[in-house]
């Protein structure tokens, strides 16, 4: 998606969680976003919500000028929204080798090769997951949601599990690639200092209240 | 469902019984054991028919008789017979009665006192056959006549048939009993003590009759034409049976055909395996439906699936001959395609698919339920449809469980008794598996080591069933487990 047709993102949004409510209502044309909270905030269900697997959720929502809940029920399903997801647990399908999990969306090999080596991964491509520490699921995760081609990509603590430098500049690495090619980015996070690097605006999220910083 | 398991079943049926259907399926009462199969080989050397016998207590045939395609109908008593009259099952010009047998009081042989008629009052248990079974009832008659029932009615011990009645005493585990004479003679391990005079109970008769369903009428009528003719009735007498009005020379009968072990186990297998084999797709559909969907009647299906595991299976096996049987719901739809589903291994297959289902689709429910949703969403986002997130994520992560699942439904299956003895009855070489061929030992007086080699088998390949479960289940939590990495 070219950078001047990015139709931003107007979300109005109700989810029961438990005892609790998210209640995210916000819009925004900003392409890089962060949302930072304490664990518990309702950050990763915002995550779920823009992916489109939280099925509890209620109210409207639209991403780069397109319809994806219209409010009266009826929801793009996620494998027609094309976001790039990588979940918080760095969930990685066990039957598979790294590549077969980096070229599970249609992902050639040559693509497969070259997110590999900016990752630095290559030398994991034919390991099986539960070989992988947990700072290199993480890798393979964001790795695999940049590969799906995204129209948005979804990152939900990202690289929690890796030191403070090389955190930084795979996040620098993210970051340059996304603004490259015109990918708008949803990111959540604890951590102020992964959203410094990857987003212009930041939202906080507490007890499921959006607070615009 | 059925046309498949037809279809699966034509060359295994071929190779059990020479070829597909061209037999005739005899239901006879439990004391023709020894003899029939004697008449039915020397009709089959002069060029009859092959025959398959269901041999059980006439109370446990009547009832089958009406509602399978069997050719011929042995009973024990007159009483029975009109039974199947009155229900249609049999026309009256049908019946032909020319077979009698007397009533013996039998202890055993190694007794060191020997019981009379008169001391019977003192013995601790008496062993009858069944009160609708027609042993059971001659033998009431006799001691009633004998003045003797109020004595010893609180002694009585029922047996299944007159062979349980047999081995009961033959063993020991009563001190008397009362079966036919011709079991006494066939059974070394007996002594006669009382033979109880005509005049002491209606009279014993084995009426035999052609089945208006028979599949063979013509060859079936051939059949009886043989076994009331000299030849057979030279078989008849040498076992102690009287024809018509004449009494053979009595004496100890050659040992008859009982069950054969490595039919019984390559039967079992069959069926186990047939019946893992065709539920595994309804099992994959129930269990994927119940583990991931909401759905209005979800409760019901639920309930539905389940019910074998709590309904005794004998009640099962019958809502299946009603439904099943040629005079059944479907009955009539199901011989106009040409399948018989009572007496069959069909039947048999049938028999332990339904009451193995509950198993195969709580465990396949169980695999899928293991597999975490998010594995399911993520392939979504990565524009993978359901249909084939299924095909590429839910089934290759629950296949071990899966295949666990399959062991267990194959071990139930084996150890299927009560639904399989109602829908196909207990025919060697065709439905007789381990468990009905141990039943059936148990009530006869020869085979205690062909008991224990089936008994071996059918525990060694239930614990292999099981241990192989176990396994699999373990591998697929192995697989499962760590994936928040270490």
């Amino acid at each position: 998606m070219a950078a001047d047709t990015w139709g931003g993102i107007d979300m109005d949004v109700r989810v029961r969680m438990g005892e609790r409510t998210l209640d995210a209502s916000f819009q925004t044309s900003a392409r890089a976003l962060a949302f930072v909270g304490p664990s518990g905030a309702g950050k990763t269900t915002l995550v779920r919500v823009l992916a489109g697997v939280e099925r509890r959720a209620k109210g409207t929502l639209s991403v780069g000028g397109r319809t994806w809940m219209d409010g009266s029920g009826s929801t793009m399903p996620p494998w027609e929204r094309g976001v790039g997801w990588a979940p918080q647990e760095a969930l990685l399908f066990p039957h598979l080798s790294v590549r077969e999990n980096m070229a599970y969306g249609g992902a050639e090999r040559s693509a497969v090769e070259q997110m590999a080596e900016l990752f630095r991964i290559t030398e994991l491509l034919e390991r099986r997951p539960r070989k992988l520490s947990g700072g290199e699921r993480q890798r393979v995760t964001v790795a695999r949601a940049l590969l799906s081609r995204p129209q948005l990509v979804l990152l939900d603590e990202p690289f929690s599990a890796l030191d403070r430098p090389l955190r930084a500049e795979l996040s620098r690495t993210v970051r340059e690639l996304l603004d490259r090619r015109g990918i708008p980015l949803v990111l959540v996070s604890h951590d102020e200092g992964d959203a410094d690097i990857l987003a212009d605006e930041r939202w906080h999220l507490v007890d499921g209240q959006l607070v615009r910083n | 469902m059925l046309v498949a398991l037809q279809i699966c079943l034509a060359p295994v049926t071929t190779s059990a019984q020479e070829e597909a259907g061209d037999d005739l399926l005899v239901l006879a009462a439990a004391s023709l054991g020894d003899v029939l199969p004697r008449v039915a080989e020397a009709w089959h050397e002069q060029g009859g028919m092959p025959v398959r016998f269901s041999f059980s207590a006439t109370s446990r045939l009547a009832p089958q008789a009406v509602q399978s395609s069997a050719d011929v109908f042995f009973s024990a008593d007159e009483e029975w017979m009109e039974w199947l009259q009155s229900r249609g099952a049999v026309d009256a010009d049908d019946v032909r009665s020319f077979l009698g047998n007397r009533l013996v009081l039998i202890t055993p042989a190694s007794a060191a006192e020997p019981v009379s008629l008169s001391g019977l009052a003192g013995v601790a248990e008496l062993a009858l056959a069944g009160d609708n079974v027609p042993a059971g009832r001659y033998a009431r008659e006799a001691l009633m006549h004998a003045q003797a029932w109020e004595a010893v009615s609180t002694r009585v011990v029922r047996a299944g048939s007159v062979r349980g009645v047999l081995a009961w005493v033959a063993r020991g585990e009563a001190a008397a009993g009362i079966v036919y004479e011709t079991d006494a003679l066939a059974e070394p391990a007996v002594r006669t003590v009382h033979v109880f005079p005509p005049g002491a109970h209606r009279p014993v008769r084995y009426p035999a009759a052609v089945l208006v369903n028979a599949r063979h009428p013509e060859e079936a009528r051939a059949f009886l034409d043989f076994v009331s003719g000299a030849q057979a009735r030279d078989l008849f007498t040498a076992r102690g049976f009287s024809t018509d009005d004449a009494r053979g020379p009595a004496q100890a009968a050659e040992r008859g055909t009982g069950p054969s072990v490595g039919s019984a186990i390559r039967i079992s297998l069959l069926v186990a395996f047939l019946a893992t084999v065709v539920g595994l797709l309804p099992a994959l559909a129930i269990g994927w439906l119940l583990a991931r969907h909401d759905f209005p009647g979800k409760i019901l299906l639920s309930t539905v699936v389940l019910a074998p595991l709590v309904i005794p299976p004998v009640v099962t096996g019958f809502l299946l001959l009603s439904l099943l049987g040629t005079r059944g719901l479907l009955g009539g739809a199901l011989t106009a395609l040409g399948i018989t589903v009572p007496f069959s291994v069909l039947g048999a297959a049938v028999a332990a698919l339904t009451v193995g289902l509950p198993l195969y689709v709580i465990a396949v429910r169980g695999a899928f339920e293991a597999v975490d949703e998010q594995y399911e969403e993520l392939s979504w986002t990565l524009g993978v449809p359901p249909r084939r997130t299924f095909l590429r994520v839910s089934l290759p992560l629950a296949l071990p469980g899966i295949a666990a699942g399959s062991l267990l439904a194959f071990a139930r299956a084996l150890g299927e008794f009560g639904a399989t003895i109602v829908l196909a009855g207990n025919v060697e070489g065709s439905t007789r598996t381990i468990a009905l061929a141990v039943y059936t030992l148990l009530e006869s007086p020869q085979g205690q080591s062909a008991t224990w080699l089936l008994v071996g088998a059918s525990v060694a390949i239930s614990l292999a069933a099981l241990f192989g479960y176990e396994a699999l289940s373990r591998r697929q939590r192995r697989m499962l487990e760590d994936r928040r990495g270490r």
